[in-house]
């Protein structure tokens, strides 16, 4: 959602299906070294976590991978939180990805058992309301804002 | 590797492969130090030890063996683990720790029906992944884990906020409303995710988490609005696909 969002508020689109599927062109710059480098710190590989370390120190700089590690950290933490406490999507959330949410597969998550299924007519209201969210991030752009080459 | 006591020595990265900025090695002290600290409901002594078990869960072979099946329930044993907490509390950290996204209320209900506390639940987590989150930075850019701390002697608070009820989550939590009293501070002005207040049940925990969080990635006000730039090195879509993927391979839904 906050990808999407993201690519709204600095009118780009940027692909979502790169967060399940790892091999998946983003359209986020460096996206590719920094999603390996997510998969590395995560798996068991010491010489490729050490390989994809070294790809995002050279492309984005040691503050860059400090930052990058920094998100790893904080998801790494955050995910476990969400999964040990139950906690269901908040109300408006859950209804505005619902598409995204069948659009990167991840309905099948044992942890989706924790968000109550919406009722037809909340889930037809927000196959209207999902896209107009987009819209009006969109809108909303932030004059100015800072991105990365 | 020997304790850190804090009287003498501190958490540092003078040793790291690139330099880390100062609010974030502040944060990590800070967190370090909650964690050798007498919590709400545990002591410093078993907050340390939590912690102690949590890195010792990737060694266990239960945990390994649970990880590899179709279902963790197939597969029966005991998790090997250092002594000195309650079975099911060490169950607990290395569920939580090796294998978060098949947790179920089913496996929750039974870990509240072998004794362990809800209070006492939600502070192991907030340790838990405190000492995760911490030890997934110094893998990231490659430099050796911190000694845990020495534990800080002291009483548990052991204070339970009145604000805290069922809301559909597996344990209470503080809605804004409700944050009155002790935890009017709580949330500040802002609307708080439900994955923000999901430890509200140990107050302080809620704390720990904003501390940290705003460090490592940016303020809880910030997250949910898309344009705003919390200034650092990576721009906010690097931040929101690293987010995303590592959500996806620890198969979190929320």
């Amino acid at each position: 959602m906050l990808l999407r969002a993201s690519g709204e508020t600095t009118g780009k689109t940027f692909s979502v299906k790169a967060v399940t599927d790892g091999s998946h062109e983003s359209g986020v710059p460096h996206g590719a070294a920094l999603v390996r480098l997510a998969e590395a710190t995560l798996g068991d590989a010491a010489a490729v976590l050490g390989a994809s370390r070294e790809e995002v120190r050279k492309a984005l700089g040691p503050d860059g991978l400090v930052d990058a590690a920094a998100v790893i950290a904080t998801f790494s933490k955050m995910d476990r939180i969400a999964d040990a406490t139950g906690i269901p999507l908040d109300g408006p959330m859950g209804l505005l990805t619902q598409g995204l949410r069948e659009e990167i597969g991840i309905n099948h998550f044992a942890s989706a058992s924790n968000t109550p299924e919406s009722g037809a007519l909340a889930r037809a209201a927000a196959r209207v309301l999902g896209p107009l969210a987009f819209r009006v991030l969109r809108r909303v752009r932030a004059p100015g804002r800072r991105e990365s080459p | 590797m020997t304790a850190l006591d804090y009287e003498t020595k501190q958490l540092a990265y003078q040793g790291a492969p690139v330099v880390v900025r100062e609010d974030l090695v502040e944060a990590h002290r800070r967190a370090w130090r909650r964690i050798a600290e007498p919590g709400t409901w545990w002591t410093g002594e078993q907050r340390v030890a939590i912690a102690a078990e949590t890195r010792n869960a990737l060694s266990c072979s239960l945990c390994r063996e649970r990880k590899q099946a179709l279902s963790p329930n197939a597969v029966e044993g005991e998790h090997q683990s250092l002594g000195g907490l309650p079975a099911p509390v060490v169950d607990v950290i290395h569920r939580v720790r090796t294998d978060p996204g098949r947790l179920s209320k089913r496996w929750f209900e039974q870990i509240r029906a072998a004794g362990v506390g809800d209070a006492e639940y939600v502070e192991t987590i907030s340790v838990v992944v405190t000492l995760t989150s911490i030890d997934f930075f110094c893998r990231a850019i490659g430099t050796a884990a911190h000694p845990l701390p020495a534990p800080v002697a002291g009483e548990p608070a052991r204070h339970r906020p009145q604000g805290a009820r069922p809301e559909g989550a597996w344990v209470p939590m503080i809605a804004h409303a409700n944050a009155t009293g002790p935890e009017a501070d709580l949330y500040g002005v802002h609307r708080y995710p439900n994955v923000g207040r999901a430890l509200s049940l140990v107050p302080d925990e809620v704390r720990g988490l904003v501390d940290l969080m705003t460090a490592q990635y940016m303020p809880v006000h910030q997250v949910a609005r898309a344009s705003d730039d919390p200034g650092r090195a990576i721009d906010r879509a690097q931040m929101e696909l690293i987010a995303g993927r590592v959500s996806a391979l620890n198969e979190c839904f929320y």
